[in-house]
This record gives structure tokens, C-alpha cells and sequence, in this order.
């Protein structure tokens, strides 16, 4: 997904150092490279890489990620969520596909995969869908 | 119609031989035109808009970075070309363009290569080539949307060519993106000031438009010369200047 280190900046659009503080909505059209401290939301429709020294405090939106460092938030990936041994993730995550490496911590609710709902849930939906047809449009009486 | 300006540093008597060689040079290459020379005195707004009336669709600096800061300020205003004849050696910004040395730009501007280029805003400032901002406590407020705050001794810059100082590649920092680049690079003491940065220690935020505050007045230098003061708002506007290149431009 992402570069090597040496040609990296080459593809990157966005690169959050190490010595920079930002707070916000961070939103971005390209791959964003978190070393440094976010505070707010982060979102992109590309990659997002989190460095082994980055805090993030923000709720993620992004294509895919590689998460090495702190992130106190939810993350929605809409593809695939890399976790290293050094990442620690305190928040949700909703992901297509996930890979945890050992060492990994992850305090939250994780939804990996599309979520096919329950009997139950689709009888719900059923009788729901069936009533508003019984019910029909509403409509004005004319006035003769 | 072609217009040079002279700097005013070029009437010393030691560019005398120079200048005449140059005037011989575009006069064979039939590329002449009127010649004005800089000096305190004398009104380059003015100056500008009467040869524009007159037919000028060409403005070439004679000078360094200096003088071409100082003459896209008011040729902006105007739909002219500007090309460079690079004098002496602070000309960063013509060797961007592809133009090294006067040799080169007499060939440079007879083969006449135009390209439309963004300029960056710094209030009522344009600058081509970028701005820095001194070591200090500034906020900088990007699109409205977040505030990037680095340290007090970061060596903080907002780019439109690629600095020097960058070990990062040429493409992102592009004249014709529409967009300028927050660079922030950590502070390095003295004793390892020549060792490259490794790219993810230093800062890469490409944006549109930002406001610069602080809470003491900071001092911020466009194209290395004119010094404004915090706050500042900086903006891109887009293809707004011709400017004639040569082959080995960096963008």
C-alpha cells in the first residue's frame, strides 16, 4: 500500500512530522503520513499511515490504513486496516479486512467484514415495508 | 513589444561591459526592445501601465531574485509575459525557470517556452517562489477547517517551487497545482545543520488558502525580500503569470 521510506514523499501528499501539533478536522485529498499529534477528525479517501510515535486523538475516516501508533477514536476503513505490534487503538473500528499483529491493543468494538443482518431483523424490515404499502401516500381531500 | 528592466545595482560600472553585451546579444537575435532602469525615484506601477497601453506584451528582468519579486508584484496586474536575465548570484528563482546564466537566457527568451504559473498571496504581496516565517509562537489556521501548531524553533515555510532545503521530490512542490506547500522542518543545531532530514521528520501540507497568527508579531519574508508582519493571510491564485522558461525548469 504504501512506498518505501526512501521514495515515499514522491507518492505522499500530506505528511504530519513529528514536531507538529494539529487540531481539527484534518481533511485531505491524498495519502496522509501521521508522525506527530492530531486532536479533532482525519479523513481522506486514499491511505493513511500512523507512525510508532504518533498520538492521534480523533475519529478516522480513510481507504486503508497502517496503524503503528496511539489512536483514541473510532476508525471506520472502508478497505483493509493493518495493525503493527506497537499500535494501541482505544475506539471502534469498522473495516473490510483486518490483520493484527502480535503485540497489537485494540479497547473497542471491531466490525470486520459486511454485516448480514439477523432474522429477526429482516422479518422487522419486512413488516415495516409491508405497513407503509397498507398505509399508502397520504392525500388531500379535493374540496368540491 | 519587449520591455527590460535593469536593477538598479546594474549601474555600477563594473556591469557596463555586461549590459552592453546583452543589449548587442537581443539585438541580433531581433528580440530588442525599450530598456528601464530601477531606481527609488522612479514609479515601476506607473511605468508598467503606461507601456502596457502602449503594446507591450513582454517584460524581461535584468537583476536577481530581488528585482523579479519586486516586478511580478505589478506585472501581475497586467497580461504580459516576463522572462529573466539572471544577474549575480541570488537568482534561485531563474534557475527554477531554467534560465542559469545570461548566455542561456538570450536563447531561453528567443525560443520563447510560456508557461502559465500560480502565485502565492501573502496579503497584498504575490511571490513566486515561496515565504518563510521567523522562529516564533504562530498558529496556522489551514482552509478554516484546523490549526497546525509547530515548535517554537521549527524553520516553518510555505512554498510554491521547491526549496532548497527540501530533500523531498521536485513534483510536489508544483507552480501549476493550484496548490502551495506548508513545509516544517525540525530544528537542526549547528553541528548537524548538513545532514539531510530522513522526509517523515519534517511537515507536508498542501493547501489552499491560510491564515498565520501569533500571538507576539512575527516577522514574514515573500521570495526572501519583502518583510511583512503576523497576521498574515497567504492564498494561491492560480495561473496567473506567463512566465518564460527554459528546458531545464524544474516544474
Amino acid at each position: 500500500m504504501f512506498k518505501q521510506e526512501h521514495n515515499r514523499t514522491d507518492e505522499v501528499a500530506t505528511i504530519i512530522g513529528p514536531s507538529v501539533q494539529v487540531d481539527g478536522n484534518f481533511v485531505a485529498n491524498g495519502d496522509i503520513i501521521v508522525e506527530g499529534s492530531i486532536s479533532g477528525s482525519i479523513k481522506t479517501e486514499k491511505n493513511l499511515q500512523v507512525g510508532a510515535q504518533a498520538k492521534i486523538f480523533a475519529n478516522i475516516s480513510a481507504a486503508n490504513a497502517v496503524i503503528a501508533g496511539e489512536i483514541q477514536g473510532s476508525l471506520k476503513i472502508k478497505d483493509n486496516l493493518e495493525l503493527t505490534s506497537t499500535a494501541k487503538i482505544f475506539g471502534d473500528v469498522k473495516t473490510q479486512t483486518i490483520s493484527i499483529e502480535s503485540g497489537a491493543v485494540l479497547h473497542g468494538r471491531c466490525q470486520v467484514g459486511d454485516v448480514k443482518k439477523s432474522k429477526m431483523e429482516k422479518i422487522d424490515d419486512r413488516h415495516a415495508k409491508l405497513k407503509d404499502e397498507k398505509d399508502g401516500p397520504l392525500e388531500t381531500p379535493l374540496v368540491s | 513589444m519587449y520591455l527590460y528592466i535593469y536593477d538598479s545595482f546594474l549601474n555600477h560600472k563594473r556591469y557596463a561591459n555586461l549590459l552592453a553585451k546583452i543589449e548587442t546579444r537581443v539585438t541580433d537575435l531581433g528580440i530588442g526592445g525599450k530598456i528601464f532602469r530601477l531606481s527609488p525615484l522612479r514609479n515601476v506601477a506607473e511605468l508598467l501601465r503606461d507601456e502596457t497601453k502602449g503594446g507591450v506584451k513582454t517584460i524581461i528582468v535584468v537583476g536577481n531574485d530581488k528585482t523579479f519579486s519586486h516586478i511580478i508584484n505589478f506585472a501581475a496586474a497586467y497580461d504580459v509575459t516576463v522572462g529573466v536575465i539572471p544577474i549575480g548570484p541570488d537568482n534561485t528563482i531563474a534557475q527554477m525557470l531554467g534560465v542559469s546564466s545570461p548566455e542561456e537566457a538570450y536563447g531561453v527568451i528567443a525560443a520563447r517556452k510560456i508557461e502559465r504559473v500560480d502565485l502565492g498571496k501573502a496579503n497584498d504581496t504575490y511571490f513566486l517562489s515561496g515565504i518563510t516565517i521567523e522562529q516564533g509562537d504562530v498558529t496556522i489556521e489551514c482552509e478554516n477547517k484546523f490549526r497546525v501548531r509547530p515548535q517554537m524553533q521549527d524553520q516553518v515555510g510555505i512554498y510554491n517551487l521547491k526549496p532548497a532545503t527540501a530533500g523531498v521530490g521536485g513534483g510536489i512542490f508544483n507552480p501549476k497545482d493550484g496548490l502551495l506547500e506548508l513545509f516544517i522542518q525540525p530544528f537542526q543545531s549547528s553541528r548537524w545543520m548538513f545532514r539531510k532530514q530522513p522526509a517523515s521528520s519534517s511537515s507536508l501540507i498542501p493547501f489552499r488558502k491560510v491564515a498565520i497568527r501569533s500571538k507576539n508579531s512575527v516577522s514574514i519574508h515573500t521570495d526572501g525580500q519583502k518583510v511583512l508582519k503576523t497576521p498574515v493571510t497567504i492564498e494561491i491564485v492560480p495561473d496567473k503569470l506567463k512566465v518564460i522558461v527554459g528546458k531545464d525548469r524544474i516544474f
